[in-house]
């Protein structure tokens, strides 16, 4: 016997309609387990957020403000939050601010405002409240969360600058700087980063800038989200636990802000990395190496 | 009010329980079915993996899933017979589901949870579904629980589920256990349904396919692994897990799925291990490959009436004896005549379309996890708090 339903069971219309109908659901739940049209994470939802641009740099200026790629990578990676430049505003006295926009996946901007005497208040053009209402030279910030353009009305005494921030979880891939592409620079080691406490990926370059300084470059690179998050140098060549690398001294090269991506840094001048055998990256909060990468010297 | 159930010796000797004065036949477990030995084999595996193995997998969603295999199982056959049977089927089918399937967020020890508990009873009905409602001949034709599983998987998706891994765990007393449990209970179940040349054929392609790929590089990214799987890693991983085991001494060995001649058991062991092979061998995620490992059953179960034929023509014609030369050609060919118009025919039945939506949806869908970034990110553990493994 060869029937849609039960073998005892005698073909009536009703059956063929309910077999035509399981054929139609059968159907669909296999596009649906394709993840056809994105149907399967509609229904079921996705631990990954929804592909995004990264970041281009730091400023929120764009690909002007560094030699950049010409467009910005989506990924589905997201970073420990961080705080990327908006603008710098200028005026004097009572004015409202040249425009500016804050991003629409920005999860808040703060603004900080410095002024030559007397006192400063800055507002938002939707909040009641001021952002900031103080004297010159204190070192108040303003927080809002509504996104998009606007201007800020700023009074003061005299000249005044506002500093306007916008808090992002987008990976930041930087073009390399140009010292990093001149032609006297050389590549002075290379690594692959790998796990130690934590999930990991990408590499480090570091270079040897014509000017005789350092600079280190991450690439692809991301690490489990967490705040002050420190990349630093350790003499030893591939450790393999916390304990290992706490147990030879290290040196700070920069504090790791954005935690995905391709970022550029500056190493201090009074390190040099040559005396160096791996970068780690070391999470000061929990005292966890998070993940290293040995670096070996470039031929 | 319902008269009292009693549970008596029927007159032919026969129990039954006597319900509102009709008397129902019980057909109870027979110490010879050897489903019971399969269901003690897999419950001691689920003892271990509650106990030492660390299994992501709570006593409250293995129970609602054995339940609710027993409950539709013994409604349908009381509907179709007229008795109640015991449902070893049934239990082994949700028993088989909660082996297997995991829901995100359940760990170890969280012995009553009931996280994600849809999960494992929508894969419970499919499997029986499966069952009951795709019968090409009257027959089912895929594993139950094997089929549900696939198809669970792959609708649900990697954000809510995910396959018990291939790694077991470090090469401890637990699972130095676990392979014992599989081992003897592989010895004691599959000459009593005489799958062991078809376990044996699967190992052995399984085991060889896989080292090729090892050999030319493959690797795969496993959420309980730093950095890919590969090289001799990934032979072991793969052809050596308890899980691979488990699938060819208790899943594929069903008799009832399985082809009934001798031959065609070899052929479908090793056809599966190709198929399996074949579906991994572009599978970048423990996720993949398992799914690969499972699908591969969907596909060849839904070939097991062609390896049928097949086999029983490559045994009519075997050399005769004393003979070097083969034998004349006495009796079916390989490809029957008419076959075409017979497929043709065969297609525009529910159930044969039905069976051939699943076969070829369940390798598709599979190969396309391969592309599936989500998937990726899970498995490497970059999603952060919100991963779901």
């Amino acid at each position: 016997m060869d029937t849609f339903a039960l073998p005892s069971a005698k073909p009536t219309p009703g059956r063929h309609f309910l077999s035509g109908l399981g054929l139609v659901a059968l159907a669909a739940s296999a596009l649906v387990g394709g993840n056809a049209f994105a149907w399967r994470d509609q229904l079921m939802g996705s631990v990954t957020p929804a592909a995004r641009p990264a970041a281009v740099s730091r400023g929120a200026e764009g690909p002007a403000a560094v030699p950049a790629p010409t467009e910005p990578a989506e990924t589905v990676l997201s970073s420990q939050p961080w705080w990327q430049g908006v603008a710098v505003l200028e005026g004097v006295g009572p004015a409202s601010s040249e425009p500016f926009t804050v991003a629409d996946g920005a999860i808040q901007w703060r603004v900080s405002a410095t002024c030559e005497g007397g006192s400063v208040t800055v507002r938002s053009p939707s909040g009641d409240e001021p952002l900031i209402q103080g004297t010159c030279g204190a070192t108040d910030v303003g927080y809002g969360t509504d996104p998009g353009p606007m201007a800020l009305q700023v009074e003061a005494d005299g000249a005044w600058q506002v500093r306007v921030e916008q808090q992002v979880d987008v990976p930041l891939v930087e073009a390399p700087t140009p010292a990093m592409t001149a032609p006297d620079t050389v590549v002075a080691a290379t690594g692959d980063f790998y796990r130690i406490d934590q999930a990991e990926t990408g590499s480090v370059t570091v270079y040897r800038l014509a000017d005789g300084s350092h600079a280190l470059r991450l690439d692809d690179f991301y690490v489990t989200p967490n705040i002050d998050l420190e990349i630093r140098l350790s003499p030893l060549e591939a450790p393999g636990t916390t304990e290992a690398f706490l147990a030879d001294p290290s040196v700070e090269v920069a504090p790791l802000d954005v935690t995905a991506g391709s970022m550029n840094f500056a190493v201090p001048p009074e390190v040099d990395p040559s005396e160096y055998r791996s970068v780690v990256i070391w999470c000061p909060l929990i005292d966890s190496a998070y993940a290293a990468a040995s670096l070996v010297a470039a031929a | 009010m319902a008269a009292p159930a009693v549970l008596a010796p029927s007159p032919r000797g026969q129990t039954e329980i006597v319900l509102r004065g009709q008397r129902i036949p019980v057909v109870l477990p027979s110490r010879s079915d050897p489903r019971l030995r399969l269901s003690a084999v897999i419950l001691t595996l689920h003892l271990l993996g509650q106990t030492v193995l660390g299994f992501k997998v709570s006593i409250a969603q293995i129970l609602v899933s054995i339940g609710v295999g027993a409950l539709l199982e013994l409604a349908v056959t009381y509907r179709r017979q007229h008795q109640l049977v015991w449902p070893a089927s049934g239990i082994l089918t949700g028993s088989g589901v909660a082996f297997i399937l995991r829901a995100s967020g359940t760990d170890n020890g969280d012995w009553w949870s009931l996280n994600g508990i849809g999960f494992f009873v929508v894969a419970v009905v499919l499997s029986l579904l499966s069952k009951y409602l795709i019968r090409p001949g009257g027959r089912h034709l895929f594993n139950p629980s094997n089929a549900g599983l696939v198809w669970a998987l792959l609708v649900i998706g990697p954000s809510q589920v995910f396959p018990q891994y291939l790694w077991w765990g470090p090469n401890d007393l637990g699972v130095a256990a676990a392979y014992a449990v599989i081992l003897l209970g592989g010895i004691w179940i599959l000459p009593k349904v005489r799958m062991a040349p078809m376990a044996l054929s699967f190992l052995a392609t399984f085991g060889l396919l896989i080292g090729i790929l090892a050999a030319s590089g493959q690797e795969f990214v496993a959420i309980w692994h730093d950095g890919p799987v590969a090289g001799l890693s990934y032979w072991t991983t793969i052809a050596a897990s308890p899980e691979v085991l488990v699938f060819v001494f208790f899943m594929i060995s069903d008799p009832q799925t399985a082809p009934r001649h001798p031959l065609g058991r070899v052929i479908y062991g090793a056809t599966t291990a190709a198929v399996a092979a074949a579906l991994i061998s572009f599978q970048p995620t423990e996720f993949g490959i398992k799914l690969a490992i499972l699908s591969s059953l969907i596909v060849v179960c839904a070939l097991v009436p062609v390896i049928e034929h097949v086999s029983r023509g490559l045994a009519r014609r075997g050399p005769e004896p004393g003979d070097g030369e083969p034998g004349v050609v006495a009796a079916a060919p390989l490809v029957p005549p008419g076959l075409a118009r017979r497929v043709t025919t065969a297609l525009g039945r529910p159930a044969v379309a039905a069976a051939v939506i699943v076969a070829v949806a369940a390798p598709v869908n599979t190969a396309v996890l391969a592309g599936n970034d989500q998937v990726m990110l899970i498995e490497r553990g970059l999603t952060g708090e919100a991963n779901a493994q």
